[in-house]
């Protein structure tokens, strides 16, 4: 079967290389400016950031001494030393509970329930992760508060606060393990290992840097969180005595200080701001370098 | 001949026997059912290199993953008849698939190494049984040097695994597969990722191991069957339709479909 003669000589269609026509320049224009000014806009999106941190930076580091970060003093109100201990104490019973339940959880999900089931679990989570914090506060302040008859205590704030946490430790692990290539894990399966063995050998390797990675984020949003705290627990001047005793979180300290006629008070949310500032910076520099030292070890493995 | 040897009930009896097998798609579910496999009976003898061939989405995967029950990974697939291995049925209900998987090992169409040392990934299956120290060493050197890796690794073990080439890789595979002893090994298109050289080194591979154990590979490609296999077996939507020594299939074909198949008329 004889095919048609292709011509190789210029045919009209040929033109769209040499299109000199005023659209076809207005288009080339467009995406010359275009790709000059959005590193612009990426400005406008990071100067009220800058903004708030040059502002609490400059109105928290004169006075910031290691006398205020320190004395857990009740009779000095002009120290952090209470809601900083108290804060790192709550934050760490927080961050616990959140693991235990987000990580079985999302493990669990990805690894064992049906996909039905699997399904159902994630909406779930998106619904806690996405439901108003204050929402989440009033559930604590309800159920452990009230309910339960804790009052303002330090496990009812440090169970609101493992609330808020759980969904965004337990989305993390869940992707992390379905997002583990499928033939791995067939090859684990496949040479006989059990599903706990596949989780603990294979399977945790791999998803273990993504999983940190939410923790930290998970830590970071949770020890800026106001409204959970505020509804469970706060207006200690010392430091708790036992978990049925309230206590004093940083954000709270902002919260009741800010706006406070009192210049020293307000200083002193201020220098609170700071701190949170530094710690919520600190951690996402944290993930950010684990993340680059573990993607060079599982380099070729997503392909 | 360590692989062959032990409580064999003869030495020329098959080791795996496959009858009526049949592997069904929604069964479970108000979907339509459809077969994947239908009533498939065939023997695997010792020291052979069985080839299933056939085109694309006859079952020849499917047919592969249900002789270790790695079929039953994927939801929604019902499998009837019976695979016996050296006399007893892997689907019996007292069987644990996990042990039928230690015994029964397969290697898969892309390398899956996982992201550790060579040595470790060769490891992998002996660390699940808790084996002691000098037994992990030295089956990960027998293995390796059975996957023909050996001389291409022994100076680094600790190197990551995913710095390997693809052909190094699979062969990894092949000897992490070995590493617990199998009796079996299901190799499902081994070579299809890779280069050519890699793939004449992965088959140079099976022509050795096929003396020591019991070989099932899937492959698409009837050259490579050609070359390595002992008998081909072909499957056509689903159904064994015809089996028999190498050069008997190829040179006699009985069914027309097979003749079509093997001239490269069918693909």
């Amino acid at each position: 079967m004889a095919l048609p003669s292709v011509s190789t000589g210029a045919t009209p269609d040929d033109n769209i290389l040499f299109d000199r026509s005023a659209r076809t320049r207005w288009r080339i224009g467009f995406d010359r400016w275009a790709g000059r000014l959005l590193p612009f806009l990426f400005l406008v999106a990071i100067l009220p950031i800058l903004d708030v941190v040059y502002y609490i930076s400059k109105s928290a580091l004169p006075t910031l001494t290691l006398k205020v970060l320190t004395d857990t003093s009740y009779r000095d109100p002009d120290a952090l030393g209470v809601p900083i201990i108290t804060t790192a104490e709550m934050m760490t019973l927080a961050t616990l509970l959140a693991i235990l339940f987000g990580l079985f959880g999302g493990i669990a999900t990805a690894e064992f329930l049906s996909e039905r089931a699997a399904g159902w679990a994630r909406t779930f989570a998106n619904m806690l992760a996405g439901t108003p914090s204050v929402i989440v506060g009033y559930l604590g302040y309800f159920a452990f508060c009230l309910y339960f008859g804790w009052g303002y205590t330090m496990i009812a704030g440090v169970l609101t606060l493992s609330l808020f946490m759980t969904p965004y430790i337990f989305r993390i692990a869940d992707l992390a393990f379905s997002s583990i290539p499928r033939h791995i894990r067939e090859a684990a399966l496949g040479s006989g290992a059990r599903p706990y063995q596949y989780i603990l050998k294979v399977g945790a390797p791999i998803a273990f840097p993504q999983i940190l990675n939410g923790v930290f984020l998970a830590v970071a949003i949770g020890v800026g969180e106001t409204a959970p705290i505020v509804l469970t627990t706060h207006g200690s001047v010392i430091l708790p005595q036992s978990l049925l005793s309230p206590a004093q979180f940083l954000t709270a300290t902002i919260w009741e200080n800010f706006n406070s006629p009192f210049p020293v008070a307000v200083a002193l949310a201020l220098q609170a701001a700071f701190i949170l500032l530094v710690v919520v910076v600190g951690l996402n520099i944290v993930v950010r370098i684990i993340s680059a030292r573990y993607r060079k070890r599982l380099e070729g493995l997503f392909q | 001949m360590m692989a062959a040897s032990g409580a064999a009930p003869g030495a020329s009896d098959p080791v795996l026997t496959v009858r009526d097998l049949s592997v069904i798609s929604g069964a479970r579910r108000r979907t339509k059912k459809r077969a994947i496999l239908e009533g498939v009976s065939l023997d695997f003898p010792p020291h052979s290199l069985t080839a299933v061939v056939g085109p694309s989405g006859c079952g020849k995967t499917t047919f592969v993953r249900s002789l270790n029950r790695m079929v039953e990974l994927t939801p929604g697939l019902t499998v009837t008849g019976e695979v016996r291995y050296l006399g007893q049925n892997i689907y019996d209900r007292h069987v644990n698939p996990v042990m039928v998987r230690r015994r029964i090992g397969m290697v898969f169409q892309r390398p899956t190494v996982f992201p550790t040392s060579v040595f470790e990934n060769a490891a992998f299956g002996l660390r699940l049984v808790h084996e002691d120290e000098n037994e992990v060493d030295r089956s990960v050197t027998e293995a390796l040097q059975r996957a023909g890796l050996w001389e291409e690794v022994k100076d680094d073990l600790d190197r990551p695994a995913l710095s390997l080439s693809g052909g190094q890789q699979q062969r990894l595979c092949i000897a992490r597969a070995l590493a617990v002893r199998p009796r079996v090994l299901l190799l499902d298109e081994p070579t299809s990722a890779l280069d050519p050289a890699a793939t004449q080194r992965v088959e140079a591979t099976m022509q050795r191991l096929k003396e020591d154990y019991v070989l099932v590979l899937v492959t698409h490609n009837v050259g490579q069957a050609a070359r390595v296999s002992d008998r081909i077996a072909v499957l056509q939507a689903g159904k064994l339709i015809e089996v028999g020594l190498t050069a008997d299939v190829l040179e006699r074909p009985r069914e027309k479909f097979t003749e079509q198949f093997i001239t490269g008329r069918f693909t």
